[in-house]
């Protein structure tokens, strides 16, 4: 008897517990679902933790100010595995378990294109990082929102800054990959505004460790620029080269593949100049500063820079609507991101504002949050940098 | 909720399928074969291409194309096997699965690359509601185990059979008998691949969405773990242990659940390791699965003069 009456002092106690808690967590109503399906384990792992914890900083800003018109938020989370099998199976306890209106944070495109279809057939809103042009193609009918910027707004984004340098004669060597034509193609159609033009490619197999002809057919085509499309070994042989052929021009390729590590292994003659360029967070933004305190970093990644706005976008969503449900989020999303309201980058004063009458237009740690019809983000900050003295500097942030 | 034990119910019945196309290979034969994943890729994406993006046959026609086109694919990988055994077949058959998701990857013009192929169509998908649907699928997925489980019963049970398992106790003994043992060992893998890749099609339609990243090794690993876990040898082992599996793998979540004080990525690690510790517990007290082959035994005469 011992036991049970133990068991049954322990049950009341939890029962009590919450009325022993401040006034404010107690908000009241049925809690409002959101989850989380973010890779903990498998190839996304390193992302994943700090993603979620991204996330979880917004929901407990959103329930310590009294939750929205009353109502907690209740965080659900699975682990994708950065696997699309396991990540459909998580997906189904989200959305048929845990009854979420929201899934936030598939990272892997893989994942994201496997769970999309679950989601719009159970009308549950999809938020997702991934970068697959692919994905917001999909008949999703509005519930895919993506903060990644997809390739085709990181090429025009390349041309644009091309544009200003005032090149006008682009020649690619790109390493072979998914993505080498597109973002030809992609470039060809964007040069033109700019009284530019792409003289050629050349796709070449990155297992090769002499690059001597592909750069041959690159300065036969008398390029003012060179777009080196590749990865860090096959771009560090390729700077090398350029440089041992005489090559005074200019060079430029994404920040994955010209990194420090990179800068390291040359000598600063042949980096020298070397531009680079990647989608950046609004580090102008206090909302970016306030999630630097909460992962305790000053250099958030970009992944979690976008869940946290995942989150608000829901919260804020929810709360126009007046209503917890995927087809409230998706209906609502685009009217407090965007639009002539008044700018906002925290979530509880998005809340307070909006629980004044008052229209807002949301923008958070990674960028402006404006989204097109279907899903992808208008436009977000990129950061430009120069190589110099085997160091990168930043030229802008824009 | 119930929806959701349909559609888990539908997973275990994908993998018991792919598992009763493992013991037939494995189990009943003896071979190794850690390239199970290839097979119900092959199977997959030949029932995609020809329903969705490079033709537009209907659902069935592209189920049992995939069946054929996988098991024509198991005949030519046992031909080519047909020298190796234990783990060198398993080495060189867990490298045929990473071709196939190689091809899969760089083929774009033919299989979309990386992207996948979305909108592969299923059983009424659309025109009902979701649960339904789900419904439907796993009335298909059911008959579909049933009918290849009785196929498998009536090999085990016959005199084919049992060459099969002559040859994976001792193929020497099974050659000089007279059987041609080259021969029954292509057919049981042309076997076990069409079942596994008739199971890959049906996975295919159901999530709607294949893309080479979703055969991996794992996939093949949770089907040797389902068939250990049943029973080599087996058909009701392989059935059993697969719905074992997914229970355990699902079954986590909700414990993990339970546990208080722990941050998102520690709740991953601990489901992980749940898994994997239920697994070595079922092993550790029934280490022939829960269903083991039982050998008639014949008295030895008695040879004492």
């Amino acid at each position: 008897m011992t036991f049970l009456a133990t068991r049954r002092a322990v049950t009341a106690g939890l029962a009590l517990s919450p009325l022993f808690a401040p006034s404010v967590l107690r908000a009241q109503g049925e809690p409002i679902r959101l989850g989380t399906l973010m890779p903990l384990t498998g190839a996304g792992g390193p992302y994943g933790p700090s993603m979620r914890k991204a996330v979880e900083g917004v929901v407990e800003s959103v329930n310590s100010a009294g939750g929205i018109g009353g109502r907690r938020i209740q965080l659900y989370g699975e682990d994708s595995q950065t696997n699309p099998d396991a990540a459909v199976r998580a997906a189904r306890k989200l959305i048929d378990v845990d009854r979420v209106s929201a899934i936030m944070g598939t990272w892997a495109s893989a994942v994201t294109t496997a769970v999309a279809p679950l989601a719009w057939e159970s009308r549950t809103m999809l938020f997702t990082v991934s970068g697959a042009d692919s994905i917001t193609q999909l008949p999703h009918r509005g519930y895919i929102i993506r903060t990644q910027p997809n390739s085709t707004l990181q090429i025009t984004k390349l041309s644009e800054f091309l544009g200003q340098q005032g090149a006008k004669r682009i020649f690619i060597l790109a390493a072979q990959t998914p993505f080498a034509l597109s973002n030809k193609e992609i470039l060809e159609r964007e040069m033109p505004k700019y009284g530019g033009q792409v003289l050629g490619q050349t796709i070449y197999d990155r297992e090769k460790t002499v690059f001597r002809s592909e750069v041959d057919q690159a300065l036969r085509a008398r390029p003012d620029y060179i777009f080196l499309n590749g990865y860090t070994p096959d771009v560090t042989i390729l700077l090398r080269e350029l440089f041992r052929a005489g090559w005074t021009g200019g060079k430029v390729a994404p920040a994955y593949a010209i990194n420090q590590r990179l800068l390291d292994s040359l000598p600063a003659d042949v980096t020298n100049g070397a531009v680079t360029w990647a989608p950046s967070p609004d580090i102008e933004s206090p909302a970016f500063k306030r999630l630097q305190a909460l992962l305790g970093t000053n250099d958030p990644d970009p992944y979690s820079c976008q869940t946290n706005d995942h989150a608000a976008l829901a919260a804020l969503a929810i709360a126009k609507a007046g209503a917890a449900t995927g087809d409230a989020i998706r209906e609502n999303v685009r009217k407090i991101a965007q639009g002539a309201g008044e700018r906002v980058t925290e979530v509880t004063e998005g809340l307070r504002l909006l629980a004044a009458g008052r229209e807002i237009n949301y923008a958070g740690a990674s960028g402006a949050c404006d989204f097109t019809d279907n899903g992808d983000i208008l436009t977000c900050p990129f950061r430009y940098e120069q190589a110099e003295g085997a160091k990168l500097k930043t030229i802008r942030i824009s | 909720m119930e929806n959701y034990l349909v559609a888990m119910a539908v997973f275990a019945g994908l993998y018991g399928l792919m598992a009763l196309g493992l013991n037939v290979i494995w189990g009943m034969t003896g071979m190794i074969n850690l390239g199970l994943v290839g097979f119900m890729a092959v199977g997959a994406y030949t029932s995609a291409l020809l329903t969705v993006r490079h033709a537009h046959w209907p659902m069935w026609a592209g189920v049992i194309a995939a069946t054929i086109v996988s098991g024509i694919a198991g005949a030519v990988v046992a031909r080519i096997t047909a020298r190796l055994k234990g783990d060198y077949l398993a080495i060189v058959t867990l490298g045929f699965s990473e071709v196939v998701r190689l091809v899969a990857s760089n083929e774009i013009r033919f299989t979309n690359g990386t992207d996948g192929i979305s909108a592969i169509p299923g059983p009424f998908r659309g025109e009902v509601a979701p649960a339904t649907f789900n419904l439907i699928y796993l009335g298909i997925v059911a008959a579909a185990l049933l009918v290849v489980y009785l196929l498998c019963q009536r090999l085990r049970h016959s005199p084919y059979g049992r060459v099969l398992r002559a040859i994976r106790d001792d193929d020497q003994v099974t050659s000089v008998a007279g059987k041609p043992v080259l021969r029954f060992k292509t057919e049981a893998f042309a076997i076990g691949a069409a079942i596994t890749g008739f199971a890959g099609a049906l996975y295919g339609h159901y999530n709607a969405y294949i893309a080479p990243e979703g055969f991996v090794p794992l996939i093949t690993i949770y089907i040797v773990l389902s068939l250990t876990a049943g029973g080599t040898g087996t058909n009701a082992g392989a059935v059993v242990g697969a719905a074992l599996v997914v229970a355990f793998m699902e079954g986590t979540r909700f414990v993990v659940a339970e546990i208080p004080g722990l941050a998102a990525v520690q709740v991953a690690a601990v489901r992980e390791f749940m898994i994997a510790a239920l697994l070595i517990l079922v092993l550790r007290y029934r280490p022939q699965g829960l269903f083991p082959e039982r050998h008639a035994r014949h008295a030895t005469p008695d040879t004492t003069p």
